[in-house]
């Protein structure tokens, strides 16, 4: 017996991006989709975040890169990725051969940086979205410094917002001491969706070395240790954008 | 490459802290190659979030079998060493990318520093299978941590050296190799890093003068593109390297080595690589 349990799932995140499901991969867990094709239909997704990317291509931190830790793990891979033109030229013609949407989750050092990026993506068969990353805790310069302060988040989206027609969607940080004021600032600026969350800056320590456990001494935390931080985060900005 | 549900067979410490655990995964065992990775996730959930790689050690297609081999250091092999038969892991695999074994090659070097045997275990089953002979080097640091004898077919060859001389050589495996370079036309090693990029600071020093290298002087292309499986087998030394990984099928870029051009992933162009393609040294 088949029963019909034809129930409407999508979710509109605003400027035509309909998602059949709200079921995303969250950037850097998920490549550029290509990797998983052979272990998951991937077209079942809602929708993919691809893998950070930056304006030049970036080798990322030493390792080790990623460690376990009680319930979650650290990972620093430190924004590994082949620069805009890369993925562009890489992946973008794939994607655009998919049913499911590519958002491109975009880093960057300045707001010249994501700028310039938005605007080679804006226009690109493939391209479904932007994620503005904000808030990688992983990177020397950049990233971070912006999900911090409202008016710092406010800054770099309102100049993404200019520089491009796609769908923008910006990902915050859990470590924002008023989550409620970035978001309303993300929100007034002009984005149309917003993410929840990045990983949680931490450390771990290999006690036989006396030295810590990743190449680049801190990790972002993530995993079941991480998820009711998060969901404090989505309680908090629901009520107010 | 797939994720399924395999049925542990039979579970025993043969060394100590050290496990060998036979499963029943058909879908490794008929497809499975020489050097490839499954990576594991014990059937709890409670607090262990990442799978945990592992060399295929031994696969059987005829009886749908696969073995792998792990010492006790945390908490995810401390899990799979509790599990009983009848138990099962998920599993996703085979992984990675295999040795490449010229085939011009009649004798293989193998080269296992103490848990590195899981790395090249495989190769010696496969060698012996296609008319090649084997040597074996092995080190470990002490009698108690070495690898039985009975645990290796007859066919192959088997050397031991132990750092403190309580059995074999006394000192390091690497020491071994130069009584047998010229013999071997190939050289497949894995172990800890330092004896690994000691074996490839050797290699390099004999550039070109070893193996079945030499055999590709003439005739065919010279040169491959490096990573390519052509350019790999035309390599004296191939090394299976490990590093902390994710997700194993390429996407998180967790697993990386240092490359000569830029870094390797361990699950995807790994985890064999020639040993010209790795950065010995320093980062990048």
């Amino acid at each position: 017996v088949t029963v019909d349990v034809a129930v409407d799932l999508s979710v509109d995140l605003g400027r035509g991006l309909v998602l059949r499901n709200p079921v995303l991969v969250a950037s850097g867990t998920f490549g550029y989709g290509t990797e998983y094709a052979d272990v998951v239909d991937i077209q079942r997704l809602g929708a993919i975040c691809c893998k950070g990317t930056t304006l030049r291509p970036r080798v990322g931190n030493a390792p080790p890169r990623v460690t376990e830790t009680p319930a979650g793990m650290l990972n620093s891979i430190g924004l590994q990725n082949p620069g805009v033109a890369g993925v562009l030229e890489k992946y973008a013609p794939r994607w655009a051969s998919w049913d499911v949407p590519v958002i491109v989750n975009v880093a960057g050092e300045s707001v010249e940086d994501y700028v310039e990026v938005a605007r080679r993506l804006d226009g690109q068969p493939g391209v479904a979205g932007i994620e503005l990353n904000i808030s990688c805790p992983n990177v020397g310069k950049g990233g971070l410094q912006f999900a911090l302060d409202p008016e710092a988040a406010a800054e770099v989206t309102a100049a993404v917002r200019a520089a491009t027609d796609l769908p923008l969607m910006v990902k915050l940080s859990p470590a924002a001491t008023d989550i409620r004021a970035i978001a309303r600032a993300i929100e007034k600026a002009g984005a149309d969706a917003i993410s929840a969350v990045n990983t949680l800056s931490g450390m771990a320590i290999d006690l036989q070395r006396r030295r810590p456990l990743l190449g680049n001494t801190y990790g972002g935390l993530s995993g079941p240790a991480l998820k009711p931080v998060a969901l404090r985060v989505v309680y908090e900005v629901a009520q107010v954008v | 490459v797939k994720l399924l549900a395999a049925e542990l067979l039979e579970t025993r410490e043969f060394l100590p802290r050290q496990w060998l655990q036979t499963y029943s995964a058909p879908w490794l065992a008929s497809s499975a190659k020489p050097g490839q990775f499954v990576h594991v996730r014990t059937p709890d959930y409670s607090g262990l979030v990442l799978r945990r790689p592992f060399s295929l050690n031994t696969f059987d297609r005829q009886t749908g079998q696969v073995t792998i081999h792990f010492r006790i250091t945390g908490r995810g092999t401390e899990w799979l060493a509790r599990m009983r038969p009848g138990d099962s892991a998920e599993m996703l695999g085979p992984l990675g990318r295999p040795f490449e074994v010229d085939p011009k090659t009649r004798h293989m070097l193998l080269v296992a520093g103490g848990l590195g045997m899981a790395g090249v275990r495989s190769l010696v089953d496969s060698a012996i299978a296609d008319g090649r002979q084997v040597l074996v080097l092995f080190g470990a640091v002490t009698a108690s941590d070495v690898y039985p004898s009975t645990l290796l077919p007859p066919e192959a060859e088997y050397v031991v050296s132990t750092d403190d001389g309580s059995f074999g050589h006394a000192g390091r495996v690497t020491e071994l190799v130069p009584l047998h370079e010229a013999w071997a036309d190939q050289c497949f090693a894995c172990g800890p890093q330092p004896m690994l990029a000691a074996l490839a600071n050797l290699a390099r020093g004999r550039d070109g003068r070893l193996g079945v290298a030499r055999l590709n002087r003439r005739g065919g292309p010279r040169s491959a593109p490096l990573g390519s499986p052509t350019a790999r087998r035309r390599s004296w030394l191939q090394v299976s390297m490990e590093q902390n990984m994710g997700c194993a099928v390429g996407a998180c870029l967790g697993c990386v080595v240092g490359g000569v051009d830029g870094p390797q992933r361990v699950c995807r162009e790994g985890p064999v690589f020639a040993a010209n393609e790795i950065r010995w040294e320093g980062w990048a």
